[in-house]
């Protein structure tokens, strides 16, 4: 990623928004809409073995830079239940920020 | 890494590792196995998984038949088929090497199902308030197993459970109860093959956890009096959800032994 790159918000959001429609497609759920107050379990029945299809996603899109393994492993389950879609977006944006800065030096 | 085609199935795998690992050192690889019904390898890929692999482990984690990503066929789901699959699966990955195993509750008994049959394929076993698989468990199993089978079926089970348990394990339930409908699991495992209780067939090392308010406590004695070489950690105030709820306090003691273990 080039490191003049403008990271937005509006961006993010829906690069995992289409994410979590190809694996709601899977489950013939596609006409749900997505907003940063979305939550993936409550809101999207989403499961655990499903955010481990969301990682992959993240991470071939993003490259390693998206290390959100780590991001749940730091929750409780109850955190993890309740993660919002966009609590997700400003981990990304946080992440890719952190990477820009390391380019940088 | 995701789907593997291991026989009759495709296999969901996650294979987590250094990117660049020392060189002249052989990373250990650890192969985590997860629980039954409930369960899928996302239960490690949360845990320990992302942990074992920054220090340095070459962690493959994978779902088991009818769980999780991994093809649901609708038989074969004795104790043996899962050994067998995991054999499968290390082959096809062409691993040679003697693997550390971890298993969680039934993903357990299946790391004590491999030892068994393969003892050359495994270097140590950790078990997470996990049984081996001696005629008691098949029993005490089947026989659970066989009565959720009918009652999750129910509304009114999902609805008690809901009431006690909360929305989100009515969901695993439920799902729980799909799997017992499609396939034969529940009636497999009374038909599995089963080792004996004197458990001469266990040679390999053992780290097993148990919480003292889990059921699986009256294991402990067993396998002090029994097991050639076993170490046994109880986790106080802590019931069967050992892996989900105190992962970070039995990472770093998995990964020690690990370390001893290959070292030794």
């Amino acid at each position: 990623m080039s490191t003049d790159t403008t990271l937005d918000a509006t961006v993010v959001l829906a690069d995992i928004s289409a994410m979590l429609r190809a694996l709601l497609d899977e489950y013939g759920l596609d006409d749900v809409e997505i907003t940063r107050a979305t939550k993936f379990h409550d809101d999207l029945e989403l499961e655990s073995i499903d955010l481990v299809g969301l990682s992959g996603r993240l991470r071939d899109h993003y490259g390693d830079k998206i290390n959100f393994a780590s991001f749940i492993a730091d929750k409780e389950l109850e955190e993890i239940i309740a993660v919002t879609v966009g609590e997700l977006v400003d981990f990304v944006i946080d992440s890719l920020h952190q990477t820009e800065e390391l380019q940088r030096g | 890494m995701a789907k593997i085609r291991v026989g009759e199935l495709d296999v969901h795998v996650q294979r987590l590792s250094l990117a660049d690992p020392p060189a002249g050192s052989e990373a250990p690889i650890v192969v985590l196995i997860h629980g039954i019904l409930y369960d899928s390898l996302a239960s490690y890929y949360f845990t320990l998984g992302p942990t074992f692999a920054e220090e340095g482990m070459d962690v493959i984690m994978y779902d088991l038949r009818g769980h999780g990503r991994t093809t649901r066929p609708a038989t074969r789901y004795r104790l043996e088929d899962h050994v067998e699959d995991l054999r499968l699966l290390l082959e096809k990955l062409e691993i040679t090497r003697p693997v550390h195993l971890v298993g969680n509750s039934y993903g357990g008994s299946i790391a004590f199902g491999l030892a068994a049959a393969h003892p050359d394929r495994v270097a140590s076993i950790t078990a997470i308030e996990a049984e081996p698989p001696v005629p008691a468990w098949r029993h005490r199993l089947g026989e659970g197993l066989l009565q959720a089978k009918p009652w999750l079926a129910t509304d009114e089970a999902l609805a008690v459970i809901a009431e006690a348990r909360g929305g989100h394990t009515a969901r695993l339930s439920l799902a729980a109860g799909k799997l017992l409908q499609a396939t034969t699991i529940a009636e497999d495992v009374l038909l599995s093959r089963t080792i004996d209780d004197d458990l001469a067939a266990l040679q390999c090392p053992v780290l097993a956890f148990f919480g003292d308010e889990s059921v699986l406590m009256e294991q402990v004695d067993h396998l002090r009096s029994t097991l050639a070489d076993c170490h046994i950690v109880v986790l106080p105030g802590q019931g069967h959800s050992v892996l989900i709820e105190r992962a970070a306090e039995i990472s770093p003691v998995i990964l020690d032994w690990v370390r001893e273990g290959q070292a030794a």
